[in-house]
């Protein structure tokens, strides 16, 4: 469905977007992953037509983006990470509106506005004025107006930003059931594990690169080399942290009352080689426990922690 | 018939509530207002000279009212139209509509509807007032109606204009600033160049339509000559001495010297000139606007 080949952008002698090559088959939810100023929104608005690139090619459904924009526009939904509502309309004529841009017409328009209500959970906010709505409501609207044309592939940067707890779970909810009716979602999210939960795959973005991009599951698996590890011990805490220091391997540590991390290369036979030489040094060790890698691990030691 | 989604939606809005309605009401009772005023004034002044009620006091109280319509259309259109662009993109709405399959051209021309439709509104709601004139004769509908579409075609001028710096301005304030200067610069610009020449070369100088035409077919006040001395003659019918002040003075000039014009021109009255220069003019801006905001083209 997308396929994206070299794509950099820059803004005035910096490299936001660097020889960016992604691929997003049909009926994949792909998550897009990246600290702040990483590039994510930049990719997201030249993948959705609003920006031009310094230089790449972007095809969605086989239709250049740049070629033939105005075609491909059928083809995609996009929600920013901001609101862009009109405070002064009602959300059905909102709704109208958006579809009267799409060339829909009014009486088409008005059964795919109930249908999207609906899946939005906003019917009964129809009659309401758009400012009237709370934040999630706003979001979800927008996320109505993203739909309006049926398009196959969605671009939602930051859906969930913002939201509370119950709000994320309700937006979720909505795109699993998107993903239920076999649309190709592109997603840019903080919130990690929801990510994991929901994305077939992901790509992970730094400083305007794509250094991991591929399923969950694989990408866990393949940074499973680098381990991280609980410690915690009875006494002696000061110096079992310079016996780690001392050993090959251990990347990053921190102590605090009596419990140590520990980041360390290599998989299983380095845990055991940690343990023993703790052991050997008659460290008083409690519990030494490995930490499943999950999502959010994986983000951090790829891009090393850095905030942009 | 499809309507321009941009001009639906602002029809709706614009025109719900009281908000409208007051506006419309307000601007009909002010145009009365100095009409009564403008007839009150006269038969004061001309009491003792004129027994009865001259009928070209109607004419100049016509002229005073589409002169006072042409300056509020001039300073309040830029006001709705100068910010077009720029407050969808404060509002962050201008990606969502450019993300649709509605090309920028369309949205450029949506947008420009909406400030002619405002404008119409006002134009249209003004009509029994000035129709006020038809009473005492000299002005007939055919002139009202030209007079509608020059100011159509100088609204499209104007919006143009403003919707052209709202592309390119991404700041509400600077967008209005900018367009206002610009249009002064093209309203009395040419005229302040064409007196300085005059000036500059009293001796040799000897101006003829083509000349003046030449020289002021972009200010909107030269086409709007046309309508000032519609009507209006220097001499009562008793011959009379019955002037209307500078504007009339000039007008009269004018008469004179179309008259004396050859060729094509002597057809193409100021309105006609100025017109399709407002035309041709707004098809460039709107283009230009149209490229500005296409997104593959903008760099940032």
């Amino acid at each position: 469905m997308l396929h994206v080949e070299n794509l950099t952008k820059r803004y005035n002698g910096t490299l936001a977007v660097d020889r960016l090559n992604m691929d997003i088959p049909e009926g994949e939810i792909y998550g897009f992953v990246g600290a702040n100023g990483a590039g994510k929104t930049t990719t997201m608005r030249i993948i959705a037509g609003l920006l031009a690139p310094s230089s790449g090619k972007v095809f969605i459904g086989g239709i250049d983006v740049f070629k033939e924009p105005l075609e491909v526009k059928k083809h995609i939904g996009y929600m920013p990470d901001f609101f862009g509502v009109y405070d002064d309309l009602k959300v059905y004529e909102y709704m109208d509106f958006y579809a009267g841009l799409y060339g829909i017409s009014k009486q088409k328009s008005r059964g795919l506005t109930d249908s999207l209500l609906e899946l939005v959970r906003l019917t009964n906010k129809k009659d309401a004025y758009v400012d009237t709505l709370s934040r999630g409501m706003k979001q979800r609207l927008c996320l109505a107006r993203s739909l309006i044309h049926d398009p196959e592939f969605l671009i939602l940067d930051e859906p969930a930003s913002g939201l509370d707890p119950r709000a994320r779970v309700e937006m979720t909810e909505i795109l699993k059931e998107l993903r239920s009716l076999g649309k190709t979602i592109l997603i840019s999210s903080h919130i990690l594990h929801e990510l994991s939960e929901l994305c077939t795959s992901i790509g992970i973005i730094d400083a305007g690169k794509l250094i991991a991009s591929g399923s969950v599951q694989d990408i866990l698996e393949k940074m499973s080399h680098a381990n991280q590890v609980k410690i915690r011990v009875s006494s002696k805490e000061e110096e079992a942290v310079k016996i780690l220091m001392e050993i090959p391997g251990i990347g990053s540590i921190s102590s605090v009352v009596g419990v140590i991390d520990v980041n360390m290369e290599g998989g299983d036979e380095a845990c055991v080689r940690v343990l023993k030489t703790l052991v050997e040094r008659d460290i008083p060790v409690v519990s030494f426990q490995p930490v499943e890698s999950s999502l959010e691990t994986v983000f951090m030691q790829l891009t090393k922690g850095e905030e942009q | 018939m499809k309507i321009n989604p941009i001009l639906q939606k602002d029809i709706k809005t614009k025109l719900r509530g009281w908000r409208s309605v007051i506006l419309i009401c307000s601007y009909v009772t002010l145009l009365i207002f100095i009409l009564l005023i403008y007839f009150v004034g006269n038969d004061l002044i001309y009491s003792y000279t004129m027994p009865s009620f001259n009928p070209r006091v109607a004419i100049g109280g016509y002229n005073l009212l589409i002169t006072f319509q042409f300056a509020l259309l001039y300073l309040a259109v830029p006001a709705i139209i100068a910010t077009s662009i720029s407050s969808e993109r404060e509002r962050q709405t201008l990606d969502l509509m450019l993300v649709t399959k509605t090309p920028a051209r369309e949205i450029i021309a949506g947008k420009i509807l909406v400030s002619i439709a405002h404008i119409l509104l006002l134009l249209i709601a003004s009509m029994p007032v000035v129709g006020v004139v038809f009473f005492f004769g000299g002005i007939g509908f055919p002139d009202l109606l030209k007079l509608i579409f020059f100011y159509i075609l100088t609204s499209l001028f104007v919006a143009s204009s403003g919707v052209f710096f709202s592309t390119i301005f991404k700041r509400n304030i600077v967008s209005i600033i900018t367009t206002y200067i610009f249009l002064g610069l093209m309203t009395f610009g040419p005229f302040l160049g064409f007196f300085a020449y005059s000036l500059l070369n009293q001796m040799t100088f000897s101006p003829t339509y083509r000349s003046i035409a030449l020289s002021l077919f972009p200010s909107p006040v030269f086409g709007f000559l046309s309508f000032y001395f519609s009507g209006t003659s220097h001499y009562d019918i008793f011959g009379s001495y019955y002037g209307h002040g500078l504007f009339s003075s000039i007008a009269y000039e004018f008469e004179v010297l179309i008259a004396s014009e050859t060729g094509l021109l002597r057809y193409m009255q100021p309105w006609i000139v100025n017109g399709i220069f407002s035309v041709l003019f707004s098809l460039l801006l709107i283009l230009l606007s149209s490229a500005a905001l296409n997104p593959v083209r903008r760099k940032k």
